[in-house]
This record gives C-alpha cells, structure tokens and sequence, in this order.
C-alpha cells in the first residue's frame, strides 16, 4: 500500500524491519496528514511533533543496525488524555486540570508500549474525564466523526477513533468504564477492545471508576488490535486490580485459524426486546450470525440479564466511585466543569451507600450468570451501538441515544469485549457488532473477529476526507 | 418517576457540600437528582440476590 496513513501497524513493522520504510518517513507523512486534516476532526488536545521526530530518528538509527525493540518498532500512537505520558500535560479534556503540571513519568500502558518501539504522536480527545461529553463548553472542541463531520463519532475515547479513522495513526489507547473504547470503535468503523478486567495495567491513568475502569487498544484491522494488546498485557504489581498471568499472552498464532467448531451464543433479546435496535443494525447482527455459521461455527440463541438492569448497575456503581473523586472539585469549582460532566459527575452525590452496595451484590449475581452462560458458547455476539452514530449538535439526540448500547454489562462483568464495524448504513455511517469472549481468552474473540474482517473486508471501510 | 422533590434534593445537595452549585447551577444539581433517582430505583427494586459484594471486583482465571 503507498498511502502510509491507512498502513496497517502489522505492515508498517514489517516495512520497518525490513529496510523498506522508515520510521522517520511514516512519522512525516503522518504529520503532515494531521497538519492538514485535524483542524477539521479535533482528534488531537496536543500533537508532539518534535519528541515524535526525534524518537523517529532513533528508531531510524537503531532498525538500520539491525536493533529492533519489540513488535511495534517505530509505529506510531495516539493516547487519550486521561492517560499519563511523561513531559506532557494530562488534562483530561477539562479545564480543571487545564493548567497544570506535565506527567512526570509515563502511564504503565505508555511505558509498555514505548518498549515495545512505539512513538508517541500526541495526546487526543475525550470527553470531559472520560464522562462529560460530547460537549462545546470545554477549553478544547469535541472530537468529530471523519465519516461525517457533523456526527458525534463515539465516547468517550473519541480522539482515538475518529484520529484512526482519519489515518492519523495506526493505533491509539482508550479506555473504557461504561464502553468508551467500544462506542468510539462503533461510531468510527475502527476495531476497540475492552480487555479482561485486570489484564492491562491502569496505573498513570486518571480515574473514572476504579473498579470498572479497562485500558485497551484501539486500531483499524482485527491483527493489529492483536499485535497491540499483546505488548500491554502483563502483571503490574502497582496497580491492585492487575493479575498475574501465569503465561505469555500470544493472541497473532491462532488468529487465522477461523471458527470452525466454535460456538457463538447470540443475544438477540439486547437489541430484539430490551432496547430495539435500529433496522440496519440488526440486520448488521444477524449477517455476522449468518457468516459466522457459514464459516463452520455453531450459532444458538442465549439469554443474559436485562440491558436495563446491567445499565443501572453500572451507573449507579460508576457514579458513585466517580463523585468519591470529584467530590471536592464539584464543591469547589463547579463551574470550571462543563455541564454534561458536571451534571454527569454530580449523581453520585444523590446515591446512598445503600445503592451501591445493592448494586454491587446485583454485580456478583451477573457475573455469576454471564460466567453461566459462557460455559455453553465460546463467544457472545450481540449488538454494541444500537443506532448509527447521531448529530453532534444535538443534545437531545445524544442524550436519547446515551444509554442505547449494549457495552455497559461487560465493565460490569469484567469480560473482554470487542467491537467492530459491520459496514455501513444507507447514510454511510458505521453499523456495529460486538464480541465477548471468556475471561483471558482474547485469543479465540479475535479469532471470531478476524473471521468476520475476512469474509465482509471491514478493514477496507475508510472515509474520504479532504482537507 | 422522580420521588425526590425540591425540597429533599437541595438536603441532599447541601448536605453533600454542593452549596455552591446550587447557587450557580440550579437546573444541573435538579437533573443529577432525577438521574441518580431513576437509577436507583432500578436497582432497588430488582436487586432480589442473596449475593455478598465482596470483593469489589475480581476475576478469577479458570
């Protein structure tokens, strides 16, 4: 492929390693696609042209030595800015922490990821700490939809989707607390995965909810999603909700392998009954269904709890975790929120210790039934947005398609849960699906994925934008 | 829907230390009510487990 900004990391690693391209070529080319384009799509809070270079250089000096230092040498990343990179300011997109001092270390999922030969591009987008937005009362603009600029293109990691979508950057992080790493991924037609609770390290991130809160990869194709994940993973004794895996996690050996003799449980009642999903949608869902049974899999029919109930149990423990943090800001300095996060982050005030504690013991009970459910199928498939993404100007629309979505009972759960496109709606917005596999086993959720990439071409889906 | 009324949420709200969003941003403080409420009132009334909530959250590699 000549157009170095819809490379694939994979491709792009390969060509680096190879002698064939080099990362300071990738790093400009990029650049100078953001120079030109992201005034238009808002990806970026900060983009580090100078640091970017000269580790681009470094990483020019060091492959043409032969010295390669992991998977992702010289490939570019972007980080959402809830998440820490050293020399940089974390701003979480608000203007409470507009001014102040730069991160003196990277985040532990920086850290890994710059071992493993990435470069950091810069810092982008979300919505006010990772829960108020999309909103135009911040000190930085929203991030917008490249399919279509005058739609909301996904939180709250909307910088990492839309830049990937853009072909800012081959891969970009996230986070996800209530499915802010699948909406984006949903909206924009890229591919996000919310891994396993435990499994990526959350240390140097800013907080929305400690015990909901998954740092994941965010990427266009199914095998980089991969490639990316499997430089994050890894037992991080400094942050109390790692895990320490007693094996390498290899997720690229089995992910051609396809799906055959696995079986699919598909929740239809998520977008059939508790929350009706728009035509194009389901039919979307029911295509992957089709597909993955033509390619060998088993596909029946599974229940889970309602969509309305594991919503609730994940607001009302989000929120309540959330306003343990912002507590004293929100009494402070109220006005320095904007009003979606103020509004969004000041319902925890109004629940009892009561609620939380119902909601944590209705959390037991759901794992238990998803655990349950899991033991029979292999792989989950059920929709993750029930809509195409709607305007971003307007704020009934977003606020009625808020809580249509069915990502919210994996934070819940802890589960890894992936989504990504299955094409496109009349109106040439990103129609989506979403995977969910057992714990620790992202291997066989990106096989079924990589299954469906293959047979439908989604990693073929880009916008036209011109700047 | 909304059991809370004006009286019972600038309580909570006062006592919660948001005097001063109370002040200057009246509607916002009523809305976080209403969402709080609505959502608590799902999981008062469905939450029917004898399941314990301890620990918080964990995930057990099988």
């Amino acid at each position: 492929m000549n157009e170095r900004h819809w490379m694939t990391a994979k491709a792009a690693a390969a060509a680096i390693a190879d002698g064939e391209m080099s990362p300071v070529e990738l790093v400009k080319a990029l650049l100078d696609r953001i120079e030109r384009l992201d005034p238009r799509v808002n990806a970026f809070l900060l983009v580090d042209a100078d640091a970017a270079l000269k580790e681009a250089h470094a990483a020019e000096a060091e492959a043409a030595q032969g010295r390669l230092r992991g998977p992702l040498h010289g490939i570019p990343v972007g980080i959402k800015d809830i998440i820490d990179v050293a020399g940089l300011p974390t701003t979480c997109h608000s203007k409470i922490f507009e001014n102040d001092a730069a991160a003196r270390t990277d985040a532990e999922c920086v850290a890994r990821l710059r071992a493993a030969g990435a470069i950091v591009l810069g810092k982008l987008s979300t919505h006010e700490f990772a829960i108020g937005g999309p909103s135009f009362d911040l000190p930085w603009p929203p991030a917008r939809n490249p399919w279509n600029r005058d739609h909301h293109p996904g939180g709250s990691s909307s910088g990492s989707g839309s830049g990937l979508a853009a072909g800012f950057f081959p891969m970009a992080l996230g986070t996800d607390t209530g499915g802010s790493i699948r909406n984006p991924a949903s909206a924009c037609a890229i591919v996000g995965t919310k891994p396993t609770y435990g499994l990526v390290s959350r240390r140097g991130v800013f907080p929305l909810a400690f015990t909901l809160d998954h740092v994941g990869p965010m990427t266009r194709t199914v095998a980089d999603n991969a490639l990316m994940l499997g430089t994050l993973v890894g037992h991080d004794p400094l942050d109390p909700a790692s895990v320490q895996l007693p094996e390498s996690c290899d997720y690229m050996t089995a992910l051609d392998q396809g799906v055959r003799d696995l079986r699919i449980g598909f929740v239809r009642h998520f977008h059939e009954a508790d929350i009706p999903a728009d035509p194009e949608v389901a039919a979307g869902l029911d295509r992957v269904a089709l597909t993955l049974r033509s390619e060998g899999a088993s596909v029946v029919d599974v229940r889970l709890p309602a969509l309305q109930d594991f919503a609730a149990v994940n607001r009302v423990i989000l929120q309540s975790e959330a306003w343990s943090i912002h507590s004293e800001w929100l009494r402070d300095r109220p006005g320095d929120y904007g009003r979606l996060g103020r509004r969004r982050l000041m319902s925890g005030a109004f629940m009892g210790a009561g609620d939380y504690v119902l909601a944590s013991r209705r959390r037991s009970q759901m794992i238990v039934e998803v655990e349950t459910a899991l033991r029979d199928v292999d792989v989950l498939l059920c929709a993750s947005a029930m809509d195409p993404a709607c305007r971003i100007d307007e704020p009934e629309e977003i606020e009625r398609t808020y809580m249509r979505q069915a990502r919210t009972p994996f934070n819940v759960t802890g589960h890894p849960a992936l989504a990504m496109p299955t094409g496109l709606s009349r109106d040439g917005l990103p129609l989506s699906v979403q995977f969910v596999g057992r714990y620790f086993d992202e291997a066989t959720l990106f096989k079924v994925a990589r299954t469906w990439e293959r047979v439908a071409c989604t990693d073929a889906l880009h916008p036209f934008l011109v700047g | 829907m909304f059991a809370m009324d004006q009286r019972m949420t600038e309580a909570i709200a006062r006592r919660a230390g948001l005097e001063r969003a109370l002040e200057e941003f009246p509607d916002d403080v009523v809305a976080a009510a209403i969402s709080a409420a609505k959502v608590t009132e799902v999981i008062r009334r469905s939450c029917r487990t004898p399941s314990e909530p301890w620990p918080p959250m964990t995930v057990v590699r099988k």
